[in-house]
């Protein structure tokens, strides 16, 4: 039944990510046989070989080395994951040419920076990033991706400004560009049109009134009840007995009552609002955060301002609450109000707090930090070992790994010297 | 139809791949995004949901397309079934979904019904179904707008009928093959493949 076909792909359909670009068979169907037992030696000792070349690479292109290895690991680890390495190695690439001026604009780096962008929880500030660096900004694929984030997420005005902002600076290839703003549109249009024969639809047939379930009916019937075929309107017995609330019976015309949706495709009118250009001088607050409180009114809400040990602090005691906050037992009151010690005299030491709240795009903007400290000449933390060739890639190297790396370098060319002393040009031609 | 009986005719045959022709086209274009999603609507059948166009302008052509091509399967002068997929701006052809008939001619001469049941032959259409949908796992995005076209290979003697016209093989240089599943009624057998272009380097 499956003659000529490998099915290997089909069963594990559902491991495999899709690609933009689509995937190399050959490659998928290698990557899912070796898959057995975890990543095969094969697979680690391509890895390894990638690992080594970042490291050892000193020709004028180390962006190239990257962009293999990064397209290389999609392809042979179809599942991705963190296994691949693949979040880690996209953040490292993005972070270590954000100086390099020369690769800004580089097809390969922005669509690079894009798919880093698009593992992130928040891509949007990565392209603001993108842009406030100077980063693709000449690159049409830039601000498709942005449109399309934006459209993603439901909100097409900007994503129509996204292109606007493309064309004024005009990024390349504009013909792409124009294409996708182009579909973009077609897109809205056709949504829009949707909506307003959805709506002409519903005016025209006359509003049907919705069951509305868990309600008791009104039987029909002298002797027996019968419940009635009609179940909504006047079939549903308003009160009942038992735990029907008072205050509001929830009855057929309630229901009618239809939710009016915002629509923000339909208000174009509103006039365009350039897309803000943020100056990033500091880190913008992650909006990944879980409970959060959003800014209120403080005025009314007391605080309990006393303190475990009991001595009132100016103000009057504010009235107890009249409910028992819950406290879990394992969580202490903090033992001390913040008070004006010396700070010399306080040598306390406090557990470095646990969780900060790290995204790779804060992480990438302190780097930046870093470095512009380091330009301005400030004092840094400076390793007296090269950290940078270690810790390059998505795996650690150690001492020997590099020297035995040079080692088999200087052992290759040496040979290749012999051999060409002896006059055997082809086999020099050959390495 | 066939329902009834035992074996397969050579009529039940024509019509059932017909049938498979119709369903597979419309999960592909489907799948593939070539018209927009909300013109397609789902219905059941061979015990799982598939999607059919609704638009009428392509109804049309799909429906002339198969019947056309239920009397060619009659006649058992159709060689391939091909789909290609184009960029509707430059023109490139992108994607090539090919089907391979091979026809049983003898069952035009013997009108002796074949031992196979039309459950096991759904059975298979359904995992070739299957795989033209899991193919998204391995195909590139189609990014631009695209069209589609459909080829028919036919026996060279065949008088080209009205509505019909000559065309190349719109072949994609740099392709990248797949194979996959196959079924047959046991007249008429049909191998199905996929080509798409190349990822530029790994």
């Amino acid at each position: 039944m499956a003659e000529g076909g490998d099915v290997e792909w089909e069963l594990s359909k559902e491991n495999i990510q899709p690609l933009r670009r689509g995937r190399d068979i050959s490659a998928l169907h290698q990557a899912l046989s070796q898959q057995q037992d975890g990543l095969s030696s094969a697979i680690n000792q391509q890895r390894q070989a990638f690992e080594s070349e970042l490291r050892m690479y000193e020709g004028d292109d180390p962006l190239d080395v990257w962009d293999r290895y990064i397209k290389w690991t999609e392809q042979t680890i179809p599942q991705g994951g963190k296994e691949s390495n693949l979040n880690t190695l996209l953040e490292r690439v993005a972070t270590r040419f954000t100086e390099e001026k020369k690769y800004h604009n580089d097809p390969r780096y922005v669509d690079l920076w894009i798919k880093f962008a698009e593992t992130c929880p928040e891509p949007l500030d990565i392209y603001r990033y993108m842009q406030a660096q100077g980063i693709g900004v000449t690159q049409a694929s830039l601000y498709i991706a942005w449109s399309e984030e934006y459209e993603n997420q439901g909100n097409s005005r900007k994503a129509d400004l996204v292109y606007k902002e493309g064309f004024k600076k005009c990024a390349e290839p504009h013909d792409k560009l124009l294409q996708f703003h182009r579909a973009l549109q077609a897109r809205v249009a056709r949504q829009v049109m949707m909506n307003v024969q959805e709506e002409e639809d519903s005016d025209d047939e006359p509003k049907q009134s919705e069951r509305v379930s868990l309600v008791d009916l009104k039987h029909r019937g002298k002797k027996k009840a019968i419940a009635p075929v009609n179940r909504t309107g006047p079939a549903i017995r308003s009160i009942s007995g038992g735990l029907q609330s008072r205050g509001a019976p929830v009855l057929g015309n309630a229901s009618n009552s239809q939710l009016v949706i915002f629509d923000e495709s339909k208000t174009q009118s509103a006039g365009p609002s350039e897309p803000k250009m943020e100056p990033w001088m500091a880190p913008p607050t992650s909006r990944a955060k879980e409970n959060e409180q959003r800014p209120e009114k403080w005025c009314d809400v007391k605080l309990p301002q006393k303190s475990k040990f009991g001595h009132t602090v100016m103000a009057p005691p504010p009235p107890k609450p009249t409910f028992q906050p819950f406290v879990e037992e394992s969580d202490q009151p903090p033992t001390m109000t913040p008070c004006k010690i010396n700070p010399a005299v306080n040598t306390v030491l406090s557990a470095r707090k646990p969780c900060r709240e790290e995204t790779p795009l804060k992480r990438l903007q302190e780097h930046h930090l870093q470095q512009k400290e380091a330009e301005s000449g400030r004092p840094q933390e400076q390793s007296m070992y090269c950290k940078e060739l270690l810790l390059s890639g998505a795996a650690e190297f150690c001492f020997e790994e590099l020297r035995a790396e040079r080692y088999f370098k200087k052992m290759a060319q040496e040979s290749q010297e012999v051999r060409g002393q002896m006059g055997q040009a082809s086999a020099s031609a050959a390495n | 139809m066939t329902s009834t009986l035992k074996g397969i005719t050579l009529k039940g045959s024509a019509e059932l791949v017909a049938e498979f022709f119709s369903f597979g086209i419309n999960s592909i274009l489907y799948q593939r995004g070539i018209y927009p999603p909300e013109t397609f609507t789902r219905v059941t059948h061979y015990d799982m949901s598939l999607q059919l166009t609704t638009d009428p302008k392509l109804k049309n052509y799909l429906t002339n397309v198969v019947s056309q091509l239920k009397e060619w399967l009659f006649e058992c002068t159709v060689q391939k079934l091909v789909l290609v997929i184009t960029c509707l701006e430059t023109n490139e052809v992108l994607e090539r979904w090919q089907f391979d008939i091979e026809c049983d001619k003898s069952a035009k001469e013997s009108s002796v019904p074949r031992e196979k049941s039309i459950k096991t032959i759904q059975d298979e259409i359904r995992s070739v179904i299957r795989q033209i949908t899991a193919t998204v796992t391995f195909l590139p995005l189609l990014e631009m707008p695209c069209a589609f076209d459909l080829l028919v290979y036919t026996d060279k003697d065949l008088v080209v009928p009205e509505k019909w016209e000559e065309s190349g093989p719109q072949i994609i240089n740099q392709s990248e093959e797949v194979r996959l599943r196959s079924f047959t009624t046991s007249i008429h057998k049909v191998n199905s493949m996929v080509a798409y272009k190349r990822t530029d380097s790994v």
